[in-house]
């Protein structure tokens, strides 16, 4: 039953994004046919012509009847048509979304096992001037804008260096799947994940860091000492153990966060995922193709967080029924 | 607003570097704002006039140089910074203000009302944050007030759960309770009592969403939405980038101080929150070993502290104990709350807190001195030879393991290969039954926990056993089953005891031997029948005075009693679910079931059962928190209303009043919500203070509650219950968190109260033998009913029901 209310509450962000996203248009200031049309064809229009669009788009009908056709299109896979590629949106989304992933994953990947690593050890110097500095060090790097962080990086290693390229994901000559085009993509991720993963690091460092001194300080330590469990496995069995639910939390909620990064981290490299969809939707005005993207992103991180949502039992008994 | 106080922090050095954190934090935040707030005025060009050429390389006119259509941009970055930092701020503030009062709000209310609010708070933050922000600025347009508007949307989710927590638990004190009974209004209580104790929290919060609408501003801008008419350091690297700057030198000059200051305004703001955020937790536990000297002499003793003195930092907690503990006995360890006795128990396994040290002295074991043993040694023989029962079984098993497998660890760990068998035997011999071997301790009850506690005590078969205060928390007939189970066990097995507690009654029934401790001290020991009447020490004499036994004769006798003040009649009371909790399946509570009973004035009537029994349910419909769903209830003839005839003085007097309250405030709020005149209100304080024999003069009135010890905030309690003139007075369990010598003189204060004002006394408590010399008449609660009633001493001496005779039993045992 547990896993029913999750997926009910989980339901109910889809619909807060689905509304808002309906809501939209309609709310803000200006014609809604401005959100549809670019300026220079909709000035020229004659006012048939304008209810012909109108009722072409189901714009005259109903609100509620409206909101049902909006609600039935999306899940038909409808989500209008992108004015700056001339294609439905949901197709150039789907394109693009892979190269995202590819991108999050490894951001994922790399700074949920360097900052719980770094923040664990970390945990076991508490409060010595050492710690202190670390500390601040961690809070400075997550500070940064992680698109400063990648300015400053193509500067360093491309334009500096020369070591690396800064620009797109494939390489032009290569044929896909072939050795020399994965090689290539590789060589384009390291950047770009590395300044996803730079900035994604300080947080899970400051959580892994918190729970885990958190959970060295609990009476059920000092009664693992007192059993005479030796001090690798008091860290390991005892404590480790039980950080790891808050960092497993974290981490998940993070994704967002994550999700966010690698969308602007995508604009600075020319990463052709759905960030570069939203710079080039915010240039065109093509406010089909910004819903969908955000639409796609929420679909994706409630995806992610349901799955992590309904993992969680599997580590911590307390929530198991 | 008022000046908070915060709890009292740690002395220790950690903590001064953490302020020191936070300072500089403050420090940097300033030195910014005072940078952007000024400098746009030193530089002699406006941020947005073309007064160079484009490109420009940095010069003596132009320090960092020009963009790409000659723009100074040293003059850019500091106008820049005005809009980058005041949309931090901004956001913030309102952020808060909303986020703080829909907190206190839905805390406050709670219901169906909370559960919405906070489904809506969740799926609002379930929302990718940044798409979030870019679709909605995208709508509205690029203009600095759409960013902030935007962020407030968005962020004023972020700390809402955290501070609807702290809320809801500040909601559930005993204080917000108290101004309720006093009838205090939602606003009063949310203003004066809750908001005071949210700000301490509210401040960590207010910098995460500054420095989470800073970095998303610089996102926004970057991305093309910031305002194309106002810079910020967002939009100036919005521009470099469009230039690909960062391909050129340019990135010295254009790329590199935007970001350095978005950063450094950032990092500014996690350090003010970090130190306020963070809480210290222990590291590693083992002290430093010392060079052990020669053990004197070879004794029969299973255990031997010679001077053993340990402090932290400069206080001392434990000073030159030199106590032998011979094979096989049980000796009870007594002392009252910070006299030293659980740290000298923890020392024995060098188990301390890491700020405490042994700073002199030994702890014999055999010819090893612990104190003085290697890590490895230390390790081989805690469990093994002598093993821990802790405090609170509740948060001493690890909750993410079966407790089968935390009780065979504790054998496996020893080398024994028979590991999970021996962990079978035992939970049979604690009466566990055989199923629950795989169940988490979540899934246990309290007494249940403490027979695991037991278990992996006994797993690797130790000689000695240190229990500190095995049964606190637990109910009355669950102590007597586990003192009932350690002696058995400890008796079968020839084991030696040292049972740490602080209740002397239960220690002289159980222990061969009692050691006295205070202030660190040993002041005396003694076999408990000769201490209890040749006690040379005066504070062995008080302790051993203030213990009500049950035979002796009664303490407190009074004559005839006025007219009724409480009357209660087939009094039901039952707790709704709600709607809220229906829908999680909760089902209504019968707290009371046609309870009657009356209290005179002048008379003291005893409410004895055990927890959940229904006796605090009785205390509060008489105070009108709670509505009667049978039957009727009046006070001094009346129904009962907050702020009407009948006060309370509640079980714990930390809880009861709020620490940062000045003690003149706390008296007098009572006075306060009933809308008398201040010097009114100072006159009858002072009465009221003067009655309970605590000081009145201005410097006391104006102390902070924090600064009292407990007894001092008892009497104060009381004080705030007497001072509007009640006509019957609840006490629930006034003196059961006090220290033992401090007991009888509350008991005579109380008493003293009550013969000069003619008070009618309903009296909570757990506690037969006080019920029976304190009260006039005795009422025996179980499960909502009255099981048993009648006069003290014929209630003790001929129980009617079997739960009476039960309690006595526990009492007596």
């Amino acid at each position: 039953m547990v896993w029913l209310r999750v997926v009910a509450a989980y339901a109910a962000v889809l619909a807060l994004a689905l509304t808002l996203n309906f809501a939209l248009p309609r709310l803000a200031p200006g014609d809604p046919l401005g959100f549809l049309l670019p300026e220079d064809v909709l000035a020229e229009m004659s006012a048939e012509e304008e209810a012909r669009v109108l009722a072409e788009f189901g714009l005259d009908k109903p609100v509620a009847a409206q909101f049902a056709d909006y609600v039935s299109g999306v899940f038909a896979g409808d989500l209008g048509v992108s004015l700056r590629y001339g294609a439905p949106v949901w197709e150039v989304v789907a394109g693009r979304l892979p190269w995202t992933l590819l991108l999050m994953g490894w951001a994922l990947a790399l700074s949920a096992l360097l900052g719980t690593a770094l923040g664990v050890m970390a945990a076991r110097r508490q409060g010595e001037m050492r710690d202190i500095g670390t500390t601040v060090l961690v809070l400075a790097i997550g500070s940064a804008p992680v698109f400063w962080v990648a300015m400053l990086l193509i500067t360093l290693f491309s334009a500096r260096l020369g070591w690396l390229p800064s620009f797109g994901a494939v390489p032009l000559m290569a044929v896909p799947g072939s050795w020399g085009y994965v090689a290539g993509v590789a060589e384009r991720l390291i950047l770009p994940v590395t300044a996803l993963t730079i900035a994604q690091t300080a947080g899970v460092w400051l959580t892994a860091r918190s729970a885990m001194a958190v959970a060295l300080s609990r009476d059920y330590i000092t009664v693992a000492r007192a059993k005479g469990v030796p001090e690798r496995a008091v860290f390991w069995r005892h404590a480790l153990r039980n950080a790891a639910l808050p960092i497993y939390t974290n981490v998940s909620i993070g994704l967002g966060g994550l999700l966010g990064g690698a969308l602007v981290v995508e604009t600075v490299f020319s990463w052709p995922g759905i960030g570069q969809l939203v710079v080039q939707g915010v240039e065109a005005r093509d406010y089909n193709l910004l819903q969908g993207v955000f639409l796609v992103a929420t679909l994706s991180v409630v995806a992610a967080n349901l799955l992590a949502d309904l993992t969680y039992p599997l580590i911590d008994p307390r929530v198991r029924r | 607003m008022t000046e908070i106080a915060l709890p009292a922090p740690p002395v220790r050095r950690d903590g001064q570097a953490l302020r020191g954190v936070q300072k500089a934090g403050l420090v940097l935040l300033a030195t910014l704002l005072a940078l952007v707030v000024v400098g746009p005025w030193l530089v002699p060009y406006p941020a947005d006039a073309t007064v160079c050429a484009g490109f420009a390389r940095p010069s003596l006119a132009h320090p960092l140089g020009c963009n790409d259509v000659g723009q100074d941009l040293l003059a850019g970055i500091l106008v820049g910074g005005r809009v980058s930092l005041a949309v931090g701020l901004i956001t913030a503030t309102v952020a808060t203000a909303i986020a703080t009062a829909l907190a206190i709000a839905s805390a406050w209310r709670g219901g169906l009302w909370d559960v919405i609010a906070m489904r809506a708070v969740d799926a609002v933050m379930a929302l990718p944050f940044l798409p979030l922000v870019i679709v909605l600025s995208a709508f509205f347009g690029a203009s600095v007030t759409v960013q902030i508007a935007v962020l407030c949307l968005v962020l004023w989710t972020q700390p809402v759960r955290e501070l609807r927590a702290q809320a809801q638990a500040l909601r559930a004190a005993d204080y917000t309770d108290a101004a309720r009974a006093m009838g205090g209004s939602s606003w009063h209580i949310c203003t004066r009592h809750i908001l005071p104790e949210l700000a301490p929290l509210i401040v960590p919060q207010f910098v995460r969403i500054a420095h989470a609408a800073i970095l998303t501003e610089s996102a926004l801008s970057f991305l093309g939405l910031g305002d194309p008419t106002a810079k910020s350091w967002g939009t100036i690297l919005f521009h470099a980038n469009a230039r690909t700057a960062f391909l050129t030198d340019a990135w010295v000059w254009w790329v590199l101080p935007p970001g350095l200051l978005i950063a450094t305004s950032v990092v500014a703001l996690a350090l003010i929150g970090h130190g306020v955020g963070d809480r210290r937790a222990d590291g590693t536990v083992a002290a430093t070993p010392r060079t052990g000297t020669a053990r004197p002499r070879g004794t029969e003793a299973a255990l031997e502290t010679a001077g053993l003195t340990i402090s932290y930092g400069d206080q001392t907690a434990v000073s030159g104990v030199s106590l032998t503990i011979a094979r096989g006995e049980t000796i009870g360890l007594i002392g009252e709350s910070g006299s030293g006795k659980s740290t000298l128990a923890m020392a024995i396994l060098r188990l301390m807190p890491p700020a405490a040290e042994i700073r002199d002295g030994s702890v014999w074991f055999g010819a090893d001195d612990i104190a003085g043993l290697s890590p490895e040694t230390l390790r081989s023989l805690r469990g093994r030879r002598i093993a821990l029962i802790p405090q609170a079984a509740m948060a001493a098993l690890n909750p993410v393991h079966p407790i089968g497998a935390q009780i065979a660890e504790a054998a496996r760990v020893h080398g024994f290969t028979d590991a999970i068998d021996r962990a079978r035997r035992l939970m049979a011999e604690v009466n566990l039954p055989e199923d629950r071997f795989s169940a988490y301790p979540h899934e246990l009850s309290g007494g249940q926990r403490q027979r695991v506690a037991i278990a992996i005590a006994l797993a690797a078969e130790p000689e000695v056993l240190i229990a500190d205060e095995p049964t606190t928390g637990l109910d009355v007939l669950v102590q007597k089953a586990i003192m009932d189970l350690l002696a058995a066990l400890s008796h079968a097995r020839g084991l030696t005891v040292l049972l740490v507690t602080h209740d002397l009654p239960m220690i002289s029934r159980r222990a061969a031997r009692l050691a006295i401790l205070q202030n660190g001290r040993l002041v005396e020991e003694g076999a408990p029948e000769d201490l209890a009447t040749t006690a040379r020490h005066p504070h062995t004499q008080a302790l051993f005075a203030s213990v009500l036994r049950l035979d002796a004769p009664k303490r407190w006798v009074r004559e005839s009693a006025g007219q009724t003040v409480l009357e209660a009649r087939d009094l039901s009371v039952t707790y709704n679910a709600g709607l809220a909790g229906r829908l999680r399946g909760a089902h209504p509570v019968d707290a009371l079931k046609a309870v009657s009973l009356t209290v005179r004035a002048g008379e003291v009537v005893g409410l004895v059962g055990g927890s959940g029994s229904g006796k605090t349910t009785l205390a509060r419909a008489a105070l009108g928190l709670v509505r009667p769903t049978g039957g009727l209830v009046t006070v001094a003839g009346e129904p009962p209303s907050p702020g009407g005839p009948a006060a309370m003085v509640f079980q714990d007097p930390y809880q009861s009043l709020r620490p940062a309250m000045a003690v003149g405030e706390a008296v007098g709020e009572p006075l306060a919500i009933a809308g008398h005149s201040a010097s009114a209100i100072r006159e009858d304080v002072r009465a009221a203070l003067a009655e309970m024999r605590l000081p009145h003069d201005e410097a006391f009135l104006a102390r902070r509650v924090s600064s009292l010890s407990g007894g001092q905030r008892q009497r104060l309690a009381i004080a705030r219950a007497l001072v509007a003139a009640p006509r019957l007075l609840l006490a629930d369990e006034p003196t059961s968190m006090l220290d033992q010598s401090l007991r009888m003189d509350l008991l005579a204060t109380l008493e003293a109260a009550r013969a000069t004002r003619g008070l009618g006394i309903l009296f909570v408590t757990h506690d037969l033998a006080l019920a029976r010399h304190f009260c006039d008449r005795i009422a025996v609660m179980e499960a909502g009913r009255i099981v048993d009633h009648g006069a003290a001493d014929a209630i003790c001496q001929t129980p009617a029901h079997p739960y009476t005779t039960s309690l006595l039993a526990a009492a007596e045992a």
